[in-house]
């Protein structure tokens, strides 16, 4: 008897973990926290954590005898039960599911393409495929950056223009053409002498939130905008690229700036 | 307008401790059922026989198993507390659990990936080369300690008394009974290890979160100073093996032996890590190896800036 107490307690956190995970990948809500090649991972453990919860209460009969003295919790009983799922619990409670503005302080934000994780330049063009395609390997495609929405404007994301800024053949793809993007409001905290200037950031991400970088391209308004911070907000405007600091530098001039919902894909990846 | 070098939300904490717990827990939760695999199934002989006699063989063999068994430095604290308690000597042990995360298919492609138009080649070679080489000299170093100075009391018992689920209580049972065993030993690994997880998940977090990483880039202008600070990155950020080449090759500002430095000290020793390990190892042993592979990687870092610049 004195291992069945400590037993149910353990498919009762499995159970706990189990349904949390399940509940993550079901609802979605996965999306904001880990890269999409990561989302199967979380629905194969929420259902093997729900079998094993399950398993260990059916097997409770067949129990060997020598298993009586299994060791249960030996991190420590019930401060390991409570460790197990009282800071789950609240931090699912308490997430916001995207990061808030301190954070984006914290991390510093990537305005510049070569302090992108991942980025590598891009190789000289070959000759097309047979067929007319780009040769693998070589500049993207531009159909598929450059994709205009109903109003006439690009679709952009906030990295197409910073890749822009640090590619001569992209850039010329952008350079002085209308542009939609969407993006979170952070106040321009240097290289904003007129006041006119702010950020708008998207989460560049590898695995998952706790390794996500700030991307920022530099947004120009006819006056000054004060949005709270972290603000979705969607921007139209023209893409301009001029150099600052000794490099070009993606900043969008404003037509218009209204807030928006945040999109399905709450990261750039 | 510069930033506090700390400033905690507790939003931002959350979301980052929940993102490092979603990512993690799979691969501890594949580590603790290989780990109740290992126990039922895994004759204890065996590892024995396959073992060679000689102790620097059996910790260079260590070094090298990431090669054919691939963990994550999540998932592998469960896996060698059962290869422990099978007979795998410690320190083989302690060589295959620092250099898997590093030692592997999954990190070497990553890492060229990661460093394309940077060396990529050189960089990926000398990645592994010297985890391999701290790893080993990590279970050199264990070979002449006493195993109580390094394993935890309860596992210093499952290895001298056979353990409550040792071989001859293992051996005999039938397939079904074997079978229920493997998901008790799984289920309480990962009941433990997940106790030190959450722990390490959530300073790692506060860390990650609350910290203006901007405090570093003053450091990066002199090798001395810039690779104890891009260890202590890693050892705050607690990246997972797989795809930390990609953060470091973003900090442009450091040179290359600093983040050569992160990828070898992160894997091996993070706020996380430090915790999981606490499952295992006695707190002082945990300690003396944090400290020992920060001087150590330290050092053979600072002496390969001489052909890394």
């Amino acid at each position: 008897m004195k291992d069945i107490l400590p037993r149910f307690a353990a498919s009762g956190v499995l159970l706990l973990w189990g349904v949390l995970l399940s509940y993550f990948y079901l609802s979605g809500r996965i999306a904001s926290y880990l890269h999409p090649a990561f989302h199967i991972y979380t629905i194969i453990s929420g259902i093997v954590l729900l079998l094993l919860s399950i398993s260990l209460l059916l097997t409770l009969p067949s129990k060997p005898p020598e298993q009586a003295h299994s060791r249960w919790f030996s991190s420590g009983g019930i401060f390991s039960i409570l460790l197990l799922t009282i800071p789950i619990l609240a931090a699912t409670k308490l997430s916001p599911g995207s990061f808030g503005a301190t954070a984006i302080l914290n991390r510093g934000m990537v305005n510049n393409i070569s302090d992108l994780p991942g980025f590598s330049t891009p190789r000289e063009p070959e000759l097309p495929n047979p067929d007319g395609s780009l040769a693998e390997g070589t500049l993207m495609d531009p159909s598929l950056y450059l994709k205009k929405n109903d109003a006439g404007y690009i679709a952009a994301e906030t990295v197409d223009l910073l890749y822009a800024a640090g590619d001569p053949v992209m850039r010329e793809d952008f350079e002085n053409k209308p542009v939609e993007v969407s993006g979170q409001f952070f106040p321009a905290l240097m290289g904003n002498p007129d006041g006119n200037r702010f950020n708008l950031t998207r989460l560049f991400v590898m695995c998952c939130a706790a390794d996500a970088r700030p991307i920022a391209i530099t947004v120009q308004s006819n006056g000054s905008l004060d949005f709270p911070k972290m603000t979705w907000l969607k921007v139209r405007g023209t893409a301009t690229f001029p150099v600052e600091n000794g490099r070009h530098t993606p900043v969008v001039i404003a037509e218009s700036v209204t807030e928006t919902d945040p999109p399905e894909e709450s990261f750039l990846y | 307008m510069s930033a506090p070098w700390f400033s905690f939300s507790l939003p931002d904490f959350s979301y980052a401790f929940l993102s490092v717990l979603l990512e993690g827990l799979p691969f501890i939760l594949l580590g603790t059922l290989l780990s109740g695999i290992i126990d039922q199934f895994l004759p204890s002989h065996l590892m024995t026989r396959l073992l060679p006699r000689n102790a620097f063989l059996a910790v260079c063999l260590g070094g090298l198993l990431g090669l054919v068994f691939p963990m994550c430095e999540c998932g592998i604290v469960p896996v060698i507390r059962r290869l422990i308690a099978k007979g795998l000597p410690v320190s083989s042990a302690i060589a295959y659990m620092l250099a898997a995360p590093i030692v592997n298919p999954i990190t070497a492609l990553s890492t060229y990936a990661a460093f394309r138009g940077q060396g990529a080649a050189e960089f990926t070679t000398l990645r592994l080369g010297l985890g391999f080489f701290v790893a080993v000299l990590g279970g050199l170093a264990v070979l002449n300690l006493p195993i109580g100075a390094v394993l935890k009391k309860a596992i210093l018992e499952s290895v001298t008394l056979g353990g409550p689920s040792g071989e001859h209580a293992t051996s005999a049972k039938p397939f079904p009974l074997r079978l229920i065993g493997a998901m008790e030993s799984g289920v309480q690994d990962f009941l433990d290890v997940m106790v030190y997880f959450i722990i390490g998940a959530g300073v790692a977090s506060v860390f990650s979160t609350a910290m203006n990483q901007e405090v570093f880039l003053p450091l990066s202008l002199d090798d001395r100073l810039a690779i104890p600070s891009m260890m202590t990155i890693a050892g705050v950020l607690s990246l997972c093996s797989s795809s930390d080449a990609f953060i470091a090759a973003t900090f442009v500002a450091f040179p290359a032996v600093a983040k050569l430095a992160f990828l070898v000290f992160g894997p091996m020793m993070d706020l996380k890590l430090a915790f999981i390990y606490s499952a295992v190892f006695t707190r002082r042993f945990v300690a003396a190896l944090a400290i020992g592979l920060f001087v150590i990687i330290g050092l053979l870092c600072l002496r390969l800036s001489v052909i890394l610049p």
